[in-house]
Parts: structure tokens; sequence; C-alpha cells
């Protein structure tokens, strides 16, 4: 088992054709991806990778059965191909886009949660379940020697710190069930605690390993979930950006949800929090194989 | 990117929402003319995004033309929060007789209403000292807030039974306005209620959403995003990066100057959190942060060139986290551009590279053509990296 993504998973690719998306299918179908169809509209009839292209989602789930996500739509187009994809049926999304319109975040957000479908972004770089299958760029051409399969759930804020952690597991002898770049955007899918959730059910998973920035609740949900004994799986956090508690608050210094607001969120705050509710907090990298095993 | 009030209520009034007459003035004679026109007592309000503006005394209340100058006297040239009033707006005054508070805004999925019967104070005093006096509700995007919904919001605030149905109307209304113009947040305080019984929009503040601008022309060309740390001004490199950021397509760079001597090129956002983070507890002292998205050479070219007109820097981490959708050779390539316009020699001004990941073979070759570059073995994790140069730097610094 891993979580929303297996290897019977059937992806169908929102905006097929453009350059990025071309160069992450032909990465997805190595690396055992069931890419079935993609969808470009005007552009039905063609195909990339050999993967067939139709004009809408309908079309698509129609003819393949698709049954999650890849959206490459840009960030303007975002909105109108989520509802498509929710309304065709679609259950689980990664929307790659970054800088989504908030009122179009709120809104694409909202209708996949009244239909019971499943976001992960904006601004993810994917869902991997190594060995299985991948969504999106996550892993791009290594995706073999960094992701390593195992028994860790890893949840991250950071795509880039996605593949840090899951590689040093990988050295450490370890590997992960499903690893789960959330998104960077102020406005994601799935919150942090949500994804934890799933990982508490699947049988697969012994062990869970976060990555938080400053800025935003997701880490002190974790640690409320934490206390009220809702997530008893262990639970490592590498928590970054420490340094902006030397700059004034309301200064932007990456990801834009990582701005500081309020005195719970510092990357101070949220390892006390977490550390008293239970967790086990990582002060590098390096650290993380031995307090995960 | 904020909206200060007369664009705030010049967008609520092209609605139809109750907006008091008002228009802008850069010198008392105009505040004069337009105080004479409007007739009556006007508020006089300093252009600045500032809160608090009446205690500071930008906001005051005249009668007549010479009463309007002399108001308009006092308040341009003030400074405020670090910034000078060089404009005011010039309004009908309203006759208030209560006042109170609504404002939208984001929670964690979905846009947020706040309403209070305390209107026209400090609302976070309001929060703080009675905070069952806000009322605060998550709103559906995709059905809007009701009226009747906002009706009920009023009730619970406490608000006067023969007020509800205009306030239910008016709030409803600001949402769609909200909403329109992708605001991130709208904040009207005081909604202003007069000795008829008549509602106000007299307080208005809004904050526009820069990513949704391609919606919106007119606001596009207002201004570049002015602040620095410490709401400092940008100096020329950081204005430079965000030139090249709206200049050339895809991806996206941002620069941030510090008063230390690593450049950090690093990206990947958390990535970029960790290792600066790392720099300061190996006892290194960052130039910079940055970060990065994937892009074409010409980005990353333009931040390596910020970090290298830095007069501060005497090294640099080149630490990207392991690439997953760039190639590693669009890095090197980027890196060798700036360095030969930049005319910077990595036998003096150390250069740790830790790029790993697609394309790191030709990434590898290129970066051999540089004499001096520290191009780190395939596997060396972000803290040795950050040990590297912070030890590299440490050996040239005067």
């Amino acid at each position: 088992m891993s979580i929303l993504i297996d290897r019977d998973t059937r992806v169908v690719v929102q905006g097929a054709t453009g350059s990025q998306a071309r160069f992450d299918i032909r990465y997805c179908l190595d690396y055992g991806t069931r890419i079935v169809a993609g969808v470009t509209p005007g552009r039905g009839g063609e195909s990339v990778e050999g993967v067939p292209v139709f004009n809408t989602v309908r079309a698509a789930v129609a003819a393949t059965g698709a049954n999650a996500s890849a959206v490459y739509v840009p960030a303007r187009g975002v909105k109108e191909a989520v509802l498509e994809a929710v309304d065709a049926g679609i259950r689980v999304l990664a929307c790659f886009a970054e800088n989504v319109p908030r009122h179009d975040a709120a809104a694409a957000v909202a209708a996949a949660r009244a239909a019971g479908a499943r976001i992960v972004g904006f601004n993810t770089n994917g869902i991997i379940s190594p060995g299985r299958s991948k969504l999106g760029g996550i892993g791009g051409d290594r995706a073999g020697e960094i992701y390593a399969p195992g028994r860790i759930g890893v949840c991250s804020r950071s795509g880039g710190m996605s593949a840090e952690i899951c590689w040093m597991l990988s050295r450490g002898g370890l590997g992960a069930s499903t690893c789960v770049s959330m998104g960077g955007d102020p406005i994601v899918g799935m919150r942090m605690v949500e994804v934890l959730e799933m990982f508490e059910t699947d049988p697969e998973t012994d062990a869970c390993i976060i990555f938080g920035e400053p800025g935003g609740t997701h880490e002190l949900e974790v640690a409320e979930a934490l206390r009220a004994g809702q997530l008893k799986k262990p639970i490592v956090a590498l928590i970054a950006g420490q340094f902006q508690e030397n700059y004034p608050a309301g200064v932007s210094f990456g990801h834009f949800a990582a701005v500081i607001r309020g005195e719970n969120d510092t990357a101070s705050a949220k390892r006390r929090l977490l550390a008293a509710a239970g967790a086990r907090i990582a002060g590098s990298l390096e650290e993380i194989p031995e307090l995960v095993r | 990117m904020k909206l200060l009030e007369d664009r705030a209520k010049a967008w609520l009034r092209a609605r139809a929402l109750q907006v008091p007459e008002g228009r802008v003035a850069t010198t008392p004679g105009e505040a004069g003319a337009i105080a004479r026109d409007l007739g009556g007592r006007v508020a006089i309000k300093a252009l600045v995004a500032a809160g608090r503006r009446g205690k500071a005394g930008a906001v005051r209340l005249a009668e007549g033309g010479e009463a309007a100058e002399a108001a308009a006297q006092a308040i341009l040239g003030m400074e405020l929060a670090g910034q000078r009033a060089e404009r005011v707006y010039v309004e009908a005054a309203v006759e208030i007789a209560a006042e109170l508070y609504v404002s939208f805004g984001f929670g964690r999925l979905a846009p947020q209403v706040v309403v209070s019967r305390r209107g026209g104070v400090d609302i976070e005093a309001v929060a703080e000292s009675d905070p069952g006096g806000l009322i605060a509700a998550d709103i559906d995007p995709l059905r809007g807030l009701r009226v009747w919904e906002a009706a009920d919001l009023w009730d619970r605030a406490g608000a006067e039974s023969a007020l509800i149905p205009q306030l239910a109307a008016l709030t409803a209304r600001l949402y769609e306005a909200f909403q329109a113009a992708d605001a991130l947040m709208l904040e009207v305080n005081p909604i202003a209620v007069t000795h008829d019984g008549k509602l106000s929009v007299v307080g208005a503040m809004m904050e526009i959403d820069d990513n949704a601008l391609f919606r919106h022309a007119a606001w596009r060309d207002l201004g570049l995003d002015d602040a620095g740390p410490g709401g400092r001004p940008l100096n020329e490199r950081e204005r430079a990066v965000v030139a090249a950021d709206r200049k050339f397509p895809g991806g996206a760079i941002r620069y941030t100057e510090l008063p230390g001597d690593i450049g950090l090129f690093v990206s990947g956002g958390g990535a970029g959190l960790l290792q600066h983070d790392l720099v300061l507890a190996a006892g290194g002292r960052p130039a910079n942060h940055s970060d990065l998205s994937p892009a074409t050479v010409d980005k990353p070219a333009a931040l390596f060139d910020a970090i290298f007109a830095n007069p501060g820097a005497r090294g640099m981490l080149v630490g990207m986290n392991y690439l997953q959708l760039l190639p590693c050779v669009l890095i090197i390539e980027a890196l060798l551009v700036s360095l030969r316009r930049s005319k910077v020699d990595p036998r003096g001004f150390p250069i740790v590279v830790r790029v790993f990941g697609p394309k790191e073979d030709e990434a590898r070759a290129l970066a051999a053509s540089v004499p001096g570059l520290r191009y780190l073995p395939h596997g060396a994790s972000l803290e040795e990296a950050v040990r590297e140069i912070v030890a590299a730097v440490k050996t040239i610094r005067p």
C-alpha cells in the first residue's frame, strides 16, 4: 500500500502538450506510472510520447478510465482545469503551477472538497510512491536513485527538500512508502495534518517525516493532532527558516506562504510546539535516518 | 499590492456602494478647490499606507476652502511609518452617529469575513479586550456570501435590529467587490451610520493579489513592490533582480541583501531556508538570501550578477537542492555567463557548487573549464557544502 497513488493509478495529464509536461511524461512513463491520456483543448487526436491526447478530461476519462490528474495548466487556467477534472470524476490531482490567484485557489479547493477529491499543490513538484508510481516531475530522471521504497511517509512543504530527505533516507538504508510535496502556495489542497492522517491508516507506513517552514499553521495543526492522540505513529520534524527571526516580521524570503505574521509562525515556535506534542525534532538532514529508525 | 484609500474607494464607488464623494490633491491649493466644490465640511487625509493616521494628526476636518488649504498644508510632507505624505484625499465629511467594522481576507482554505459592532477603533485592540465583539466566518467561494448569512453575522455581533437589513446587503455586496478585485484583503473601518440611519463606507483599505494582475490591467503598472527587509527601499541590485524577473519569461528569481559576506545562490524555497540556517549555525554570515524556480539561463544569470555586484560578498555557495525539474548544466551556463560579464575570478572569490540532478555530467564538464570552481562530489550533503564555503570565506576575510 501507499497513499494517494499506487501501481494501478491511471493518470491523465492536463496541459500535456507543453514542454515541461512532455519532459515529465517521458520520465513518468520510464518510471512505470500508468499515464493513459493527455488533455489539451484543440489538440485532440495528437499524441505525446505515445500517449493519446483528448480535447476534454471527460473524453479522456470515458476512453481510458483515468482516475488521477497531473495538472500542468499555467496558473491563470488552474481553476477551470480543476473544476473540469473534478466534474469528470477525477479524485486525486497534483497541481504544479505556482502563484495561483488566491480566489481561484480557494474556489478550486472548495469544488474538490465538495466532490471528495484531493488536490496536492498548488506549487507542488509531485507525489511519488517509490517503485510504484509518480505524479509530476518529482525525482526528475533519477527518481530511482533519490527515492527508495520503504516504510516511511514523507510530507514536505518544499519539493527540493522532499528530494533531500528521501535521498538521505536511501543512503541510510531506509525508504519511503509515499512522499508528498504539499506545495508552496499560501492555499494548498491538502493540509499537512490530512496527509499524515492518510499515513496513519496506511498499513505499510511505520513512521513519518515532515519538513516545515515559518508561516502558516500546518505544523501547529500537526502538533494539535499529535497531542489529541489522533496521530500515533512516530513523527520526525525538520523545520527550516529560523534565520528569519533575525529580520522584521512580514519579510518574505522564499515561498510566499513562509511569511512570519504571528508569534507561533516562527520556526522556533513550531519546533517547540511539535516537541511538546511528542514529535522528534531534527536539527539537520544528517540526523534524520537515526531519529526515524 | 496595497491600494490606498483613493483607489480602493474608486473601486467600491464604481460598484455602486455608498462611498462619500472625494478626490486627490497634491497641493494645498488643489485641496481648497476640491473642498469649495464639495461644499460643507470635508475630511482631509494623508494618502500613505499607514494605520492610525488619525492619531498621528494626518486626518483633519475642515469647513470651507481656506480651512481645507491649511489642513492640507499641515498634512502634506508629514512622515508616517517611514513614508512622506505627498498626496491628500479630500472627501465630503459624514455626520457619524455610530461606527461599525467589516473586513474580508483569507483563512487556511477559504475566504473569511469578520464583522464587529465596534468600528472606528483599532480592531486588534478589540480582539484583545473584547474577543466576543468580533464575529468571523468562512465563506464558500463557490456560492459567495448570501444576504441572510450576513444578517446572521450582524445579529450575532449585536448590531441594532433596525440596521441589520442594510448592513447585510452592504456586507454581501462588499464581498462581491472583494472577489471581483481579486483582493487579498478589504477592510472597511468604519462603516458609518448617519443620524438619519443611512450607511456610508468611510474608511477603506484593500490589498490586491499580484498574481491576478493579468485580470486588472489598470492596476498592473502602478509600481514596484518597494519593501525590502525592515521596510527599507530596495537597493540597485535588488531592483535589478526584480526587473529581470519581470523581463524574462518563465520561472522566478528573488534576491534580498543582508549585511554578511557569503553570497547565497540557493533555491527550492525550503531548501534555501535550511541552507541559510546552516550557514549561520556554522558561523558564517549570509550576504543575501535568494530563491529560484525553473527558468531559462537569463534569470539565474541575473541572480548571479546581483550576488557578484554586492560589495559585501566575498564568496558564494551555489547550493541547489537535488534538482528534479531543472538540468544542472543550465545553472553552470548561467554562472559562466555572469562570471564573464561580472569579471569575477573564482581563484580570489571562492565558489562552492553543489548541483546534482539531470545533466550533471555536462554541468561538471563545463565547470571544469573554469579554474578555481569547487564542484562538490556527487552525494555531498547540504551540510558539507555549507561547511566548505564557510571555511573558504573565513580564510580570505580581511
